[in-house]
């Protein structure tokens, strides 16, 4: 994905006649202009600023200019001049070329810029900074040659410099975030580029600007928490990520947002910033056994934000609302401590409103209450109390084969743990659903059912006490 | 649709302790016949039957393409089609009021921060204090002075590795200033005639001179530098100002960088001379290009001159 830094006045494109005249008067001057430049008899700064012109205000004649000869020699000689105002405007050209939809702009051909724009990194002007940002970032997509020789240029040593310069900007951030994000989200870069990036010092800068700032807005929140999630889910080092916080800092700013979200206060986009974070703590879970990182997951209050989350978003976001009890499954799968929280804290009925939703909502749901019931005879008692099996009752009718499945796997294990649990089930006419389900299209349902019937709900099982 | 005690979980205040420490767990496991793995010793199992159920909890990880993230990634490129921030040169309609940049011999005027901003920061604000040289950061300013201002330098250099690589994080040091280039080059593809990291031109000139003890700049011991030593004192004079005497004389893809021309629209803001600084060059008869005092164009930073040593 390519971001433009808009020029308000120039974002028209024209479709009349007398558009294309004076699109052809124009690109007939800058090629001319173009031409006199390489032969060195106009000023080459006039020729950029008519260029950037033309570019931003006829995108469709960016093909043509590149085909000019020379002109990227001119563009190239202004942006590594000392005259400012034709450095900005070759980098403008730069811009426009980077971000545009054209097949024939390839990134490749603006290769001659990058030395500069990652020189300027470490210079001081924020504006001009963004504009070099945004441009190095837009070459990045598609284009694996154009990544590697940013990587060999020193890109990330030169944004890590840049963040740590323009720390307070917080526009620089957001188009510093973004560029890195940009970088790490190929899917080559776990060779080489992330492990740069992690050894970088870039992990601080981008946690502490996780927070967002209510008057800058969400931008560099958001930029941050999705660079931080391309880099969890590349799974290279995420015992390093924990390390330096990245566990602890999501986890917070997700409670945090829980409290907002509660509160009715969920302003625009805010999904945006949740969707990342969930998938840095969902996967960051898996770093190491969750016994060692509990350091990182003092805060109880995680698993009502992530049902709050669900529940908020089911009908806008249901894919949000399934990422949350994703994460909450890697929270319960292997944690008995979670397990019981989740109970303690009465959560369960929570949960148990979204077992109607389908698009994945249902059966990862049942996966945590699985989970839950998987640690011993005393959490199926309490997720029973919560009305658990009354829900199963309902879930075991979907036309879902993998909710019925899951369903008789929770099932299962409440009716198996203890009796009276079996017996609430058979009073809550429970023995002709399974019955019924005995002639399921599918022989692992069928065969499911069959084993629950015959060992774990006959009379003589429900006797023997 | 929230339940009021989910919410006040989530609203409750900081006093309130929330650490999962505090929480009590419940005892794990199950009676001995309670689980739904353990085989019943019950006449009903028939043997060798296998146990149906395959659930244990597990933790999931996804990777970044996963479809279980798509609709998210697609939330995710929406919000960056749709986004287009301020104007690159965002200029405040309502504030009539001027940015005069106040270095001395710098006249320049812009109507808006950000133009005054990039002119001082491209221009003067790290700016060698010894030749007026431009650069673009703090790291190339520091190894500028080190490598052409710092007699200790080329002592250390003939015997250690002096020479850093240009790029912040490379660490890497070099015996001689042209293997640090090739390094450049070869390593991290920067090309060959990469604007910061040009040689200087030596000059042997003695109006040069003259000038530059006329100047003042407390390089007086440079005169009596041998050859071949850090100091460039010549450099002064022959960077200021470099007109183009033959344009024929330059390689195609080189184009001259001359930035104010009479006619040119607006965008070259004419900058006047100072006149501390004696300059007999300006008086050949060239087309004039006029140059502030404070940018400098030696160095290579003339496009113009791929050649060595041009002597006036």
């Amino acid at each position: 994905s390519k971001r433009l830094l808009v020029n308000e006045d120039e974002d028209e494109e024209g479709g009349t006649m007398d558009t294309m005249f004076v699109f052809l008067y124009v690109s007939a001057c800058v090629s001319a202009c173009v031409s006199a430049c390489v032969s060195a008899c106009v000023s080459a700064c006039a020729c950029v600023q008519l260029s950037v012109l033309f570019l931003s205000s006829f995108p469709v004649g960016l093909p043509s200019f590149l085909r000019q000869q020379g002109s990227i020699s001119v563009l190239v000689t202004n942006l590594s001049g000392p005259h400012p105002q034709c450095r900005l405007e070759a980098a403008r050209c730069f811009h426009e070329l980077s971000h545009s939809p054209h097949r024939e702009v390839d990134p490749w051909r603006l290769r001659q810029a990058t030395p500069y724009l990652i020189t300027y990194l470490s210079g001081q002007s924020p504006k001009f900074t963004e504009l070099c940002l945004y441009t190095l970032a837009n070459m990045c997509p598609d284009s694996e040659n154009v990544r590697e020789l940013l990587l060999v240029q020193g890109v990330v040593p030169a944004l890590t410099s840049c963040i740590q310069i323009h720390r307070y900007n917080l526009a620089v951030v957001e188009a510093v975030a973004f560029t890195f994000s940009q970088l790490v989200s190929a899917n080559s870069a776990s060779g080489e580029m992330i492990p740069a990036v992690l050894a970088s010092g870039l992990i601080p800068h981008l946690l502490s600007a996780l927070t967002p700032d209510p008057q800058f807005g969400l931008g560099p929140a958001i930029e941050c928490a999705w660079c931080l999630h391309y880099l969890c889910c590349s799974n290279v080092d995420n015992g390093t990520l924990v390390a330096q916080g990245a566990l602890l800092q999501c986890t917070s700013l997700l409670v945090t947002l829980g409290g907002a979200v509660a509160k009715g206060s969920v302003m625009e986009g805010l999904e945006l910033l949740i969707w990342p974070l969930l998938r840095c703590v969902g996967n960051l879970l898996l770093s190491g056994p969750l016994g060692a990182l509990q350091p990182h997951l003092k805060d109880s209050r995680l698993l009502a934000a992530l049902i709050a989350f669900a529940q908020v978003f089911l009908r806008t976001h249901p894919a949000l609302a399934r990422e949350s009890i994703w994460v909450l499954n890697n929270l319960t799968a292997d944690s008995s401590v979670f397990s019981s929280a989740m109970l303690y804290l009465n959560l369960v009925p929570g949960l148990i409103q979204l077992l109607p939703f389908s698009e994945g909502i249902n059966t990862m749901v049942l996966r945590v209450l699985g989970n839950i019931a998987h640690h011993g005879r005393e959490y199926c008692v309490h997720l029973a109390q919560a009305g658990l099996l009354s829900a199963l009752c309902a879930t075991l009718k979907m036309a879902d084969s993998e909710v019925v499945t899951f369903s008789l796997e929770v099932l299962g294990q409440l009716v198996a743990s203890d009796t009276q649990l079996a017996d609430e089930f058979i009073k809550q006419s429970g023995l002709p659903l399974l019955e019924a389900i005995q002639f399921n299209s599918q022989e692992t349902i069928r065969i499911r059912a069959t084993h629950l019937l015959e060992h774990h709900l006959t009379p003589l099982c429900l006797v023997r006490n | 649709m929230l339940q009021p005690e989910l919410i006040q979980l989530l609203t409750v205040n900081d006093l309130v302790d929330t650490s999962i420490d505090t929480i009590p767990k419940l005892p794990v496991g199950f009676s001995p016949k309670g689980s739904l793995f353990c085989s019943f010793t019950s006449h009903n199992t028939e043997e060798g039957e296998k146990i149906p159920f395959t659930f244990t909890p597990h933790q999931i990880l996804l990777h970044k393409d996963h479809e279980f993230f798509e609709d998210g990634d697609i939330q995710r490129h929406l919000y960056l089609q749709n986004l287009s921030t301020y104007s690159a040169d965002d200029l405040p309609n309502a504030r009539p009021c001027e940015f005069r940049c106040h270095i001395s011999g710098c006249s320049q005027v812009f109507n808006c921060v950000e133009g005054y901003e990039h002119h001082y920061n491209t221009l003067h604000r790290h700016v060698c204090s010894s030749c007026q040289k431009s650069l673009p950061s703090t790291r190339l300013l520091d190894i500028h002075i080190q490598e052409w201002h710092d007699s200790l330098f080329s002592i250390l250099a003939e015997r250690q590795d002096m020479y850093q690589c240009l790029l912040e994080g490379c660490g890497l040091k070099f015996r001689t200033r042209e293997q640090r280039k090739d390094h450049m080059i070869n390593i991290h593809k920067y090309p060959s005639d990469f604007r910061f990291d040009k040689a200087m031109r030596t000059k042997k000139n003695k109006t040069a001179r003259k000038n530059l003890l006329q100047k003042g700049t407390g390089m007086e011991e440079s005169i009596s530098k041998p050859e071949g030593s850090s100091y460039r004192p010549e450099e002064e004079e022959s960077m200021e100002l470099q007109p183009a005497l033959d344009p024929a004389a330059y390689p195609a893809d080189a184009v001259e960088m001359s930035t104010e021309i009479p006619s040119a629209p607006p965008l070259s803001v004419p900058i006047p001379l100072t006149t501390n600084q004696p300059r007999s060059q300006h008086n050949r008869g060239m087309q004039s290009h006029r140059v502030p005092r404070t940018v400098c164009f030696g160095q290579g930073s003339v496009q113009g001159f791929r050649g060595r040593g041009r002597r006036i």
